[in-house]
């Protein structure tokens, strides 16, 4: 279990999805990219960008930098939204689609295609949950 | 929550209390003065919730269960209440419940505390920070505040980790929000809370709830002028329709009504505005003419600002449903409208629904009238009785001797008049409405009666009543009269209500149509949700099968159901429906029956097409009438009802939750 957005939250956090989410049964052979831009991260509210890549349901690629831009790939989604939001996502206090509709998150890309990534992407995130225990702020 | 010198008279005294706060349904008429009676002392001169008698019924009941502890504030909360007994006159008329008995059991219970049961609240960096924006008044972390927002923003059962901030202006909206994202806060805005307060006893609570965090309590934003000369008012988001409606009749002026309770400025971000005059007076957003808004960011932008993004760009169908407005409205311009001299009510009464449903179309293609809808024989009846059994009785008669199970209601100009009256073979007129308003009590005595069996057995009971030399006899035998209708209330409250059906407005349909203040007698049996939507009129069938619909889904899930109101929309093009469930709000197997109903329903609706649900509009009320409209939507595919589904499942919990 680690820091939220930490180093060592990377490397478990790719380790932990190419071992545990099964491709076709979890993420129905997924193919898309996600840049989540998680504004004001306490103490100095930075700016941190998360992309994740997946073909076919792997995880090909996850990226996390401090930046107010993310130029070094272009994602199909892009959803904004403070620290706070995110880090009841991930402790399992609101879903997903939950901060989307209540405007927590901003969605920049096709609401119609998105939906049909809900279920994949709650996998991905519960994924996530399992290894984080610990938050800024 | 027990002292030591509590007695069986005190604990019957809460118990009292609670079961009428259970009753309570948080429509807010408590907070405007519509019989003339001022506004309660405290609740005007705290603004809190929790000093108005609608959050002392939250209070009491919270109190009573142990789930916060006494403050100071609640000793404030207590003393405050000076026992007028306006909240009782206000509450009966519409609810029959009488919260001046919540305010006694508070301070008996208040009495009976010693000093130091009394705990502190320490004021913390947040609060610290809300204060230094608003002053040290207007914002407050106390529990005893905090939980008289129960069930209008804040779910039931959860922790009452929130803070409540009362801003005067839209700069201290923007520092607020602000203040909030820098510290990672959630914040939701609350205006009358009557949306959250309906939903609060089922699934959607989790969509249109805030679960921790600032509370931004928009009473105190009461700027409203009316410019005659423009024929506009400058409304605050702290302004009720009500409120609005006076000030703009005061200069013979008149503003597209939603309900009486409800604050103007967060009727246009929720749904618009959803009102029967709206096929004259233009829908939706199409009466306001500049918004100032605060942004997720904390930025003030106007409507009319140029460079601002596009705000009518929205994608269309479920896909693009939110659950929470994505701007606060803070200050609006409205359109006004003008109040003709001639202005009357005419209704319609019919047996069959689709002949119901033909007339208001075609008035509402033709631009007839001012504000047209059908109305179900239930609305009729709790909107003219003054009590539920009354209404009850009221509505037998109606179906089941009279045949009258619909009414088409026109407000209109004596030319609008002439016209419903060449199209209808008979008419209920407004001298006739005011003897049913002032004789409800008698006429609901009429159930069983041989003057209506002999009445029933007429071949057009509607025509002989009501075109025929019965409507004299029907007229005597009602006794019309403030007097009589006055003893329906409690003893103590005759000669109040007396003179409040002395006043001519209080028979007048056209006032009460344009103040909407009976509307809320609908929330005196129990809590009900109204989905519905817009639906094309271009294929009348479809219309029918559409309502079919909603029934059908009703009486799967067993609650008590009825159309409630159709008026048309865009002239004529389309009607809005809404469609009534009533349900137990402090029964959970209710809650989970109206949550199924309510998904049920839209999805049904989004599988139908030629639908607009109430979900494809509800908070884009600011965009025009036209992008909620149109194109209009086809049904939707088997594949996209399973993403709906899913949607729902991600959003609020399996189906086994609903």
């Amino acid at each position: 279990m680690v820091k939220f957005l930490s180093e060592e939250w990377i490397t478990y956090g790719k380790q932990f999805m190419l071992e545990k989410i099964d491709p076709v049964k979890d993420l129905k052979n997924l193919t898309t990219s996600l840049l989540c831009v998680i504004e004001n991260v306490p103490p100095k509210g930075t700016t941190m960008n998360l992309y994740l890549e997946f073909q076919q349901g792997k995880l090909t690629d996850l990226i996390v930098n401090t930046s107010d831009t993310f130029t070094e790939k272009e994602a199909v989604f892009v959803i904004t939204g403070l620290y706070g939001t995110y880090k009841d996502i991930i402790k399992g206090n609101m879903s997903l689609s939950m901060a989307l509709l209540k405007n927590r998150l901003k969605l920049k890309g096709s609401k119609l295609e998105a939906l049909r990534l809900i279920k994949p992407i709650d996998v991905v995130i519960d994924s996530l949950r399992k290894i984080t225990d610990e938050f800024e702020g | 929550m027990k002292s030591t010198s509590e007695t069986t008279s005190d604990k019957t005294m809460l118990k009292d209390a609670v079961a009428i706060a259970k009753k309570g349904t948080h429509c807010g008429m408590c907070r405007i003065d519509f019989l003339g009676t001022g506004l309660c002392p405290s609740g005007k001169k705290h603004s809190y919730l929790a000093y108005w008698p609608q959050g002392r019924m939250e209070l009491v009941k919270h109190l009573s269960e142990g789930r916060i502890k006494p403050t100071e504030k609640l000793r404030e909360i207590a003393n405050s209440c000076t026992l007028c007994g306006i909240c009782d006159r206000q509450c009966n008329f519409t609810t029959q419940l009488r919260p001046e008995k919540v305010a006694r059991a508070i301070k008996d219970y208040v009495n009976h505390l010693d000093q130091s049961e009394f705990q502190s609240v320490p004021e913390d960096d947040i609060l610290r920070g809300l204060r230094e924006i608003v002053g040290d008044e207007w914002a407050t972390n106390d529990p005893n505040i905090i939980v008289s927002y129960t069930r209008s923003i804040i779910p039931p059962d959860v922790e009452l980790q929130y803070y409540i901030v009362m801003p005067e202006s839209t700069a201290q909206v923007s520092n607020i929000i602000k203040f909030a994202n820098k510290h990672n806060i959630p914040y939701m805005a609350r205006s009358g809370g009557t949306t959250c307060s309906v939903t609060a006893s089922y699934v959607l609570i989790k969509a249109f709830s805030l679960d921790h965090g600032i509370v931004i309590d928009l009473l105190r934003l009461k700027k409203l002028e009316i410019h005659p000369e423009s024929s506009t008012a400058v409304v605050g988001a702290g302004v009720t329709t009500f409120e609005l409606q006076k000030a703009a009749y005061s200069h013979k002026l008149r503003v597209l009504a939603a309900e009486a309770g409800a604050h103007y400025c967060s009727n246009i971000a929720t749904t618009g505005i959803i009102s029967t005059w709206g096929n004259t007076y233009g829908g939706f957003a199409d009466n306001f003419v500049d918004a100032t808004q605060v942004d997720e960011k904390g930025v003030i932008t106007k409507h009319s600002d140029t460079g601002i993004l596009n705000p009518y760009s929205t994608e269309t169908g479920f896909a693009n449903v939110t659950m929470t407005p994505s701007k606060i409205i803070t200050e609006a311009v409205v359109k006004l409208h003008p109040v003709f001299d001639d202005e009357v009510a005419v209704f319609v009464p019919f047996t069959h629904l689709k002949d119901a449903l033909n007339m208001v179309v075609k008035l509402g293609k033709r631009d007839v009238g001012l504000s047209l809808a059908v109305l179900s024989a239930k609305y009729l009846a709790e909107f003219l009785s003054p009590t539920i059994e009354l209404s009850k009785d009221f509505e037998y008669i109606c179906k089941n001797y009279l045949k009258l199970n619909w009414v088409v209601s026109v407000i209109g100009t004596k030319d609008d008049q002439k016209i419903v009256e060449d199209m209808a073979e008979y008419t209920m007129d407004q001298p006739l409405m005011k003897s049913l308003i002032l004789g409800a009590p008698r006429f609901s005595a009429l159930k069983d009666s041989e003057f209506l069996r002999i009445l029933s057995e007429e071949d057009d009971p509607l025509k002989a009543l009501f075109a025929g030399p019965m409507r004299k006899h029907l007229e005597k035998s009602l006794d019309p009269s403030p007097e009589q209708i006055a003893k329906v209330y409690d003893t103590d409250l005759q000669g109040f209500f007396k003179k409040i059906y002395s006043k001519p407005e209080m028979t007048d349909v056209v006032w009460l149509h344009a103040f909407r203040i009976l509307p809320t007698r609908m929330l005196r049996q129990r809590m009900f949700s109204g989905p519905g939507g817009s639906i094309w009129t271009g294929d009348m069938n479809h219309i029918l099968k559409w309502i079919q619909m909603f029934s059908d889904v009703g009486d799967k899930y067993q609650l008590e159901h009825s159309l409630g109101f159709i008026t048309p929309l865009d002239h004529g093009n389309f009607v809005y429906m809404e469609y009534d469930y009533f349900f137990d709000h402090n029964d959970p197997e209710h809650g989970h029956k109206v949550g199924k109903t309510f998904i049920e329903t839209m999805e049904q609706s989004y599988v139908m097409g030629k639908v607009i649900t109430l979900l494809d509009y509800l908070f884009k009320g600011t965009y025009r009438k036209e992008h909620v409209l149109y194109p209009l939507p086809e049904g939707i595919s088997k594949e996209e009802q399973v993403m709906f589904k899913e949607l729902l499942e991600s959003t609020l919990g399996g189906e086994e939750t609903w």
